[in-house]
């Protein structure tokens, strides 16, 4: 009897609620809301340990209270007189992203890798940037005044269907590619080269993305290694685009190459690893693991906290400089005029020096920002490198081609220990010899990306025809075996109810 | 509005429908169609003519057929000491078997990487063998608990009648207890064999690289081809649909005959 009574009351309760609820929200007023996706854990969070973390620059204590997202919720209230709701989620792969993309997730601002930014550029998804966003006079606009001469040099020199890529993106992070070694078990020599991965000195001790796009570069540098390192394609008047179109070989000839090398070194390799590289190098299973320098950066601080000592290494081939930057979607922001607006301070608040100080040191990887005429973040970077004043054994470390675009420039040359070089220094601020030979992954058209992803199939499948011809001989009697002992004793029953 | 017993019965087919149905159907459209949304059925002969997925079907197997056997093997005789004991305790027995399956799967994982680590060395030599007791640890209540459970309900006095009758211990094991446990038998190995084939993130803890079933259809999905994705899940639920036929049949087969046996 009570079931009947209670389940109209529910049903009743539920629509006296649904016909207020709106009601209750008409009190506050207007609210901008903006669908963030990022790359997990790839934010400062805040909650810093005032005691312990507080960084104290001279012009000022940098501490991250709460998170980043709610200080601009806040930043943005007080600038512009409006509220903006951050709804944050996260994702894991930059294919991950496209696929929620494909399958209808809206987002008004993401931040994937460049070859997806390109990938999604070329698709028309993406929301340009507006004018204002560039204009340098304006007191909030921290991208445009910050951003570092070299990244901003990349992205106005590299386009996909005739748009550069900073009419559209504006970078977050950036970083290469290298070796994480033990330097008690590999020496710096063999380490600085992609050759590594097929030493048999380090059988089965080394570890690698596992990440087709990572996994290709690699095996591209390694085979075209005696080329890439030779004096007379070095000096080559047009040596860092001819250094692009080899690295972003993907001809059938050295696709076909590639494969039988991966397959070559899969036997010599510890593994593919999806995320256990860092972990896996702080405990010693591997001396060695190829790997993004943001991630290099925290298996070296979480080894130094066992006093434990991890060093970096650039393949003197050439290494991969990836970056990954905000884009708006066209599909979450529209016509949608303070929507780009909240999504385009998003950016900006992100660049200012603070954030930046406070996202580096959160997380480990290096923001696209320099600062320009703030100085905090060069501060930052003295606050965190530079040697004691006691240290004898010092060397210079120019970073001038970040912060100004002079690698000369005498203002920006770091003092640090020598035991920096080849540490997280090295690995957050590559030295302008490494910048040089680096190069970007383009991104590969439909076909292309298709023979490569095949190729990589191929190289990751158990190959059917490599089993010999015995064990399916062997395979064939035991089963046919198998069914006359089935039918026999079958025979056998039947014989006995007769 | 009536209350009746098929009211009970509309949460658990809102879920089907949601959960079941649905996601089937929108396997069923991007299995047979292609990227232009026209049917077709180059997916399914694909799938048979690719050396890459016939080679990886034939090592999801051999890893899924390893993992049951051992399960089997490890799992029959204490579900069978533990249901034929005249221990008070055997409850508290069981629950030890079965309380790893309280602890997170990858946290037991991780442990036993370690563990495997301290004894092999270097876990990169044994890829297959680690896969295989990986699975092994991760399932083996699955095949304990069926087992356990229809050995336990067993008429006794079944037994002590094959005895009677002249059978010694080991005769009224294979000609009684042994067929009349198949039902249980069965329903583990479904538990085990099935999951083995797909279940690859033991695979990547364990740093094995080469693919099955599972991580297979998860780079279809990440190089955007979800066609021939949902193909390979198909043809992997069609396996499942065969087996589980397959097993009724012989538990029908051992109802009828299972109790004429001795």
């Amino acid at each position: 009897m009570k079931t009947r009574n209670i389940l109209p009351l529910f049903l009743a309760a539920c629509l006296l609620l649904s016909v207020f609820a709106p009601a209750f929200g008409s009190a506050e007023e207007e609210t901008v809301t903006l669908r963030v996706c990022n790359w997990e854990e790839y934010i400062d969070l805040g909650d810093w340990d005032p005691e312990e973390e507080t960084i104290d620059l001279e012009s000022g204590d940098i501490l991250g209270e709460n998170s980043l997202v709610q200080d601009f919720e806040e930043w943005y209230h007080e600038t512009f007189g409006v509220r903006v709701k951050v709804e944050y989620s996260t994702f894991g792969t930059n294919e991950d992203l496209y696929n929620m993309l494909t399958i209808g997730d809206v987002y008004d601002l993401v931040c994937p890798s460049e070859y997806m930014i390109m990938k999604l550029m070329s698709e028309d998804k993406v929301q340009p940037l507006s004018e204002d966003f560039f204009d340098p006079e304006k007191e909030t606009n921290y991208y445009i005044k910050g951003v570092s001469p070299y990244i901003r040099n990349i992205f106005e020199t590299h386009e996909i269907n005739g748009v550069t890529w900073d009419r559209c993106a504006a970078g977050y992070m950036w970083g290469i590619t290298g070796f994480v070694y033990n330097p008690e078990k590999v020496s710096e020599e063999d380490a600085s080269t992609w050759k590594l991965l097929e030493n048999r000195d380090y059988n089965r001790q080394i570890t690698m993305k596992d990440n087709v796009r990572d996994a290709y570069f690699a095996a591209v540098g390694a085979l075209k290694g005696e080329k890439l390192i030779s004096e007379e394609f070095r000096d080559g008047e047009n040596y860092t685009a001819e250094l692009q179109d080899e690295m972003n070989d993907v001809s059938p000839e050295t696709v076909n190459r590639v494969q039988d090398y991966l397959q070559g070194i899969k036997d010599n390799l510890y593994s593919f690893e999806t995320d256990s590289g860092k972990a896996d190098m702080i405990t010693g299973k591997v001396v060695a693991n190829y790997q993004w320098s943001g991630d290099a950066v925290y298996a070296m601080d979480q080894a130094e906290e066992d006093e434990y000592y991890l060093n970096f290494a650039v393949p003197q081939e050439s290494t991969n400089i990836y970056f990954d930057g905000w884009i708006m979607l066209k599909s979450g922001i529209g016509e949608d005029q303070a929507k780009q607006q909240a999504a385009e301070a998003f950016i900006n608040f992100l660049s200012r020096p603070d954030s930046v100080i406070r996202n580096m040191y959160y997380i480990g990887y290096t923001s696209a920002i320099s600062g320009g005429e703030d100085g905090r973040i060069y501060e930052y970077l003295e606050w965190n490198y530079s040697a004691e004043d006691d240290e004898e054994e010092v060397v210079e470390y120019p970073v001038g081609y970040f912060f100004t675009g002079d690698p000369e420039d005498e203002d920006y040359v770091l003092t640090v220990p020598e035991e920096q070089i080849g540490r997280q220094l090295s690995a957050q601020y590559p030295s302008q010899n490494v910048i040089q030979r680096a190069s970007i992954m383009v991104y590969f058209n439909e076909a292309q990306s298709e023979l490569i992803n095949r190729m990589w199939v191929r190289v990751r499948c158990f190959n059917i025809l490599s089993v010999p011809v015995v064990v399916w001989i062997v395979l064939a009697v035991l089963i046919a075996a198998a069914v006359m002992v089935y039918f026999w004793q079958k025979r056998e029953k039947e014989k006995m109810y007769r | 509005m009536r209350f009746s017993r098929k009211t009970l019965g509309i949460p658990y087919g809102v879920f089907l429908t949601l959960f079941v149905v649905a996601p089937l159907l929108v396997l069923f459209y991007y299995a047979f169609t292609n990227g232009q949304g026209q049917f077709t059925v180059k997916n399914l002969t694909d799938f048979f003519t690719d050396p890459n997925t016939m080679g990886t079907l034939v090592y999801s197997l051999a890893i899924a057929l390893t993992t049951t056997a051992l399960c089997l093997l490890i799992a029959y005789p204490v579900a069978y000491i533990l249901a034929t004991s005249r221990l008070k305790a055997k409850s508290v027995i069981i629950m030890i078997f079965v309380m790893p399956m309280w602890i997170n799967f990858s946290l037991r994982i991780t442990a036993l990487k370690e563990i495997l680590t301290a004894i092999e060395g270097n876990l990169a030599y044994y890829p297959f063998l680690n896969s295989v007791l990986g699975m092994t640890y991760d399932f083996l209540p699955f095949m304990i608990l069926p087992i356990y459970n229809t050995i336990v309900k067993l008429d006794v006095s079944l037994n002590e009648a094959a005895r009677d009758l002249g059978a010694d211990g080991r005769r009224a094991f294979l000609r009684v207890t042994l067929p009349l446990s198949v039902p249980g038998i069965v329903s583990g190995i479904s538990m085990v064999f099935l999951p083995a084939m797909t279940n690859y993130v033991v695979l990547d803890m364990l740093y094995n690289s080469t693919y099955i079933m599972g991580s297979l259809i998860g780079s279809y999905f990440s190089a955007y081809n979800w066609h021939g994705g949902s193909m390979i899940a198909l043809v992997l639920l069609g396996f499942i649909c065969l087996f589980t036929l397959l097993a009724d049949g012989g538990e029908d087969e051992n109802a009828r005959t299972g109790g004429a046996l001795l």
